[in-house]
């Protein structure tokens, strides 16, 4: 047993030798100046747990080794004053407990040895004393800062108190306890305590990977939270950046935090104002500041962050995570800028069709009036030739004055300002003068047949929007059949829902084409639709015209069977009498968007 | 079957709730309405573009109405203190004030003046209802309509604004 203590004994002298070693390696490699303080501490512990070890030692050697102690204690205290300065008196009074507890000491080894148990015991709680205020008075100040600190840095903090908070009382027990604690037993306790210090004060200073990534995992959730807000949620660059500088104040326990552009600029702040940041930013030196590198396309950028005074000892996981942190914000702010030109691209597309087709309509007005009046005898009589001419200005002119319109509703559509005006109406006559419209387009190999039911299909839908859409699809049947064939537009009415089939026997679609189909300026262009004219928005603007009424456009093709686009639109439920057709000469006022005049049958 | 009738093949969105006028008439409606026109009629278009007023006033005169052309707001007010059109029709794009604004003085000052019809360049749905809750009768796009298509529609107008008239006094 008494083999046992001393084993245990040699054991405990080894594991603070080896921790000494330890943090003398690391502040060798990376000398942080403030934890030199805590390497001289542990360095001296462990000089003192091996100089104990020494059997019948020398008084002089007795001497160095209380005095070493004592500094071990005092060291603590110096790397507590590295982060919070001691004030003067204090630091005053340190350097006279710890000439006291230095003289007390040697007064001890030298004089005191053979004293009686209980003065031997009340001069070694003098000795430790001074030792026991050094070390106490940090750890519970560690313990206390520590608290508003993220995870690994306050754990870490806290594993250091434990570990010094250990020591002190094993201290004291060994020297209060006395002989009662001289059995082998009770060494090998006590010698088993001391050594379970050394890994704790260890991973205080050098914590494992996987012990960071347990201690971090309560933040795991705030971490991704942060990610997801940054990469996914936020729309704009500069919402981005300020929320990049949030978060990363929130996730470091920082006090502050910024991010700054490529030139230098301060793009967003977090508790601090965007001049300091800049003076942060050229000179880090006043304060802990932490900045990590954003890599942008125009260079680099910077994410700091003000830290708290034990970041740069006890933060250095924070710090590797801003690093990780830093490159999400990159790719970030890399995808907003590309959003942000793309919007201001699109933005830039709707004011010019908007500004271009409105400034068309004042000459479109002129041209297209005195084409019709020249058509129309009124400006003098026009030979064959002029009148051939005339007429094919007149449809051109209006070809050319359908593509603005189109234009323009797109344009609207896109500012969000197209209202619906929807009235109750009959969807074979929409169709009907949807078919009106197109005619002059049919050739003499084309056939349009019109299955429309006997009763009347009620709909809500603003009708002249209506006829747009089916015009739209009836003349895509007639452009895309070159070849003639029969171009059916069937109306039938079931289960809520009305539909206009326009179906033809022309090209078709192939199926990779599909997907452009209803895009803005989505022109399908093979080598036989490529001769044909158009803007490509007709299909866009019927899809999105018939969404906002509450229905759709889907299609069905084969390439070079044909295709058949059916107009979906919400029905009114049956009624059981016809309605009358009576118009504008009926006994109110026809409802807005709807057209008084009876629609003259075109078949 | 549909046969092709007309030269016409335009389609618009016809969202300004125009009685008719924006349709293609040749190619829906090949007859015209002329047997309804009222004879010396008196038109008073304020329009501030010489090509389109002297488009306007051809096919007017053309079709037996007396045409007045007024170039600003100011000179509008003034010929209507003068003389008594039977209509008015209203370009919004004026060189010293807007035509709503003017719409808003013939509110004011002439409690019974002639039925006005807005024409002008601006399709915008917040526009045409501007222009109806201050009382034009009709509001057509330019570019969406003929001489023609407008001059055939004066007497239908005149007509509705007696009514209003009658139905006021």
């Amino acid at each position: 047993m008494t083999q046992a203590a001393i084993v245990a004994q040699d054991l405990t002298a080894l594991g603070f030798v080896a921790l000494g070693a330890a943090i003398a390696y690391r502040w060798y490699r990376d000398p942080v100046p403030a934890q030199g303080m805590l390497a001289l501490a542990l360095i001296t512990l462990g000089a003192v747990a091996a100089l104990g070890r020494i059997p019948n030692p020398p008084g002089v050697l007795s001497v160095v080794n209380v005095a070493l102690f004592i500094l071990s204690g005092f060291f603590v205290l110096l790397f507590r004053n590295e982060f919070v300065p001691l004030g003067r008196k204090a630091l005053m009074g340190a350097y006279a407990l710890l000439a006291i507890g230095i003289a007390v000491g040697i007064a001890d080894v030298l004089a005191f040895s053979d004293a009686p148990q209980a003065v031997t015991a009340l001069i070694g709680v003098l000795v430790i004393t001074p030792w026991a205020v050094f070390v106490g008075e940090p750890i519970v100040r560690f313990w206390l800062e520590s608290n508003k600190l993220p995870a690994v840095q306050r754990t870490r903090m806290r594993f250091l108190s434990s570990g010094f908070g250990l020591l002190i009382a094993i201290v004291f027990v060994a020297v209060v306890g006395g002989s009662a604690l001289r059995s082998p037993a009770a060494i090998v306790l006590t010698q088993l305590v001391a050594l379970a210090a050394v890994p704790v004060i260890y991973v205080s200073f050098a914590p494992p990977s996987l012990l960071r990534r347990i201690w971090r995992m309560g933040e795991e959730n705030e971490v991704r939270a942060a990610m997801q807000d940054l990469l996914i949620f936020t729309p704009s660059r500069q919402d981005l950046a300020e929320r990049a500088a949030y978060w990363a104040v929130r996730l470091m326990g920082a006090t502050a935090g910024f991010v700054s552009d490529a030139d230098g600029k301060i793009l967003a702040t977090s508790g601090v104002d965007s001049v300091s940041a800049a003076r942060l930013l050229s000179s880090p030196s006043g304060q802990a500041v932490v900045m990590a590198p954003l890599h942008l396309t125009e260079g680099q950028g910077r994410l700091g962050i003000v830290s708290g005074p034990f970041t740069p000892v006890f933060g250095t996981d924070e710090v590797a995570q801003l690093r990780a942190y830093a490159n999400s914000v990159s790719a970030g702010l890399e995808r907003t800028r590309v959003t942000e030109r793309m919007a201001a691209l699109e933005d830039n597309k709707t004011q010019f069709l908007n500004l271009a087709s409105h400034e068309l309509r004042g000459p479109m007005t002129v041209i297209r009036g005195y084409v019709s009046m020249l058509e129309a005898g009124l400006l003098g009589t026009l030979n064959e030739q002029g009148r051939k001419a005339a007429g094919v200005m007149a449809a051109k002119v209006s070809e050319m004055n359908e593509l603005l319109e189109e234009m323009i509703e797109t344009a609207r559509l896109e500012e969000g300002e197209v209202t619906v005006r929807a009235v109750e109406a009959d969807l074979r006559e929409i169709a009907r003068s949807a078919a009106g419209v197109v005619a002059p387009m049919l050739q003499a190999n084309h056939q349009l047949v019109m299955d429309l039911p006997d009763r009347r299909v009620r709909v809500k839908v603003d009708p002249d929007r209506t006829k747009t859409i089916i015009a739209n699809l009836l003349s895509n049947a007639i452009k895309y059949s070159p070849d003639g064939g029969t171009i059916t537009c069937q109306v039938r009415s079931r289960a809520g829902t009305a539909r206009v089939a326009v179906s033809d026997e022309g090209l078709g679609i192939t199926r990779d084409s599909m997907p452009k189909l209803f895009t803005r300026f989505g022109r399908i262009i093979t080598p036989e639709t490529e001769h044909l004219k158009g803007t490509g928005l007709g299909l866009f603007l019927g899809r999105q015209l018939a969404r906002l009424q509450g229905g759709d456009i889907t299609v069905a093709s084969e390439a070079g069977k044909g295709s058949i686009f059916t107009l979906q639109l919400p029905a009114v439920g049956p009624v059981p009498f016809p309605v009358s057709n009576g118009g504008a000469d009926g006994p109110h006022d026809p409802p807005v968007g709807a057209s008084p005049r009876k629609l003259a049958g075109t078949d | 079957m549909i046969e092709a009738r007309g030269a016409s093949l335009l389609w618009f969105p016809d969202q300004a709730g125009i009685t008719g006028a924006g349709l293609p008439a040749g190619a829906v409606f090949p007859v015209r309405a002329k047997a309804r026109q009222t004879p010396e009629a008196h038109v008073l278009m304020i329009e501030d573009d010489s090509s389109i007023a002297e488009m306007y006033r051809l096919q007017f005169e053309h079709d037996g109405y007396r045409v007045t052309v007024a170039t600003t707001g100011e000179l509008a007010v003034s010929t209507l203190s003068g003389s008594e059109p039977d209509l008015v029709l209203l370009d919004l794009l004026l060189p010293d004030r807007s035509g709503l604004e003017v719409l808003v003085t013939l509110n004011e000052r002439f409690p019974n003046h002639p039925p006005v019809v807005i024409l002008s360049n601006y399709g915008e749905p917040s526009m045409i209802d501007r222009g109806r809750a201050l009382g034009a009768i009709e509001y057509l796009v330019k570019s969406r309509v003929t001489p023609a298509d407008i001059s055939e529609q004066i007497p239908g107008w005149i007509e509705q604004g007696r009514r209003r008239g009658r139905k006021e006094s």
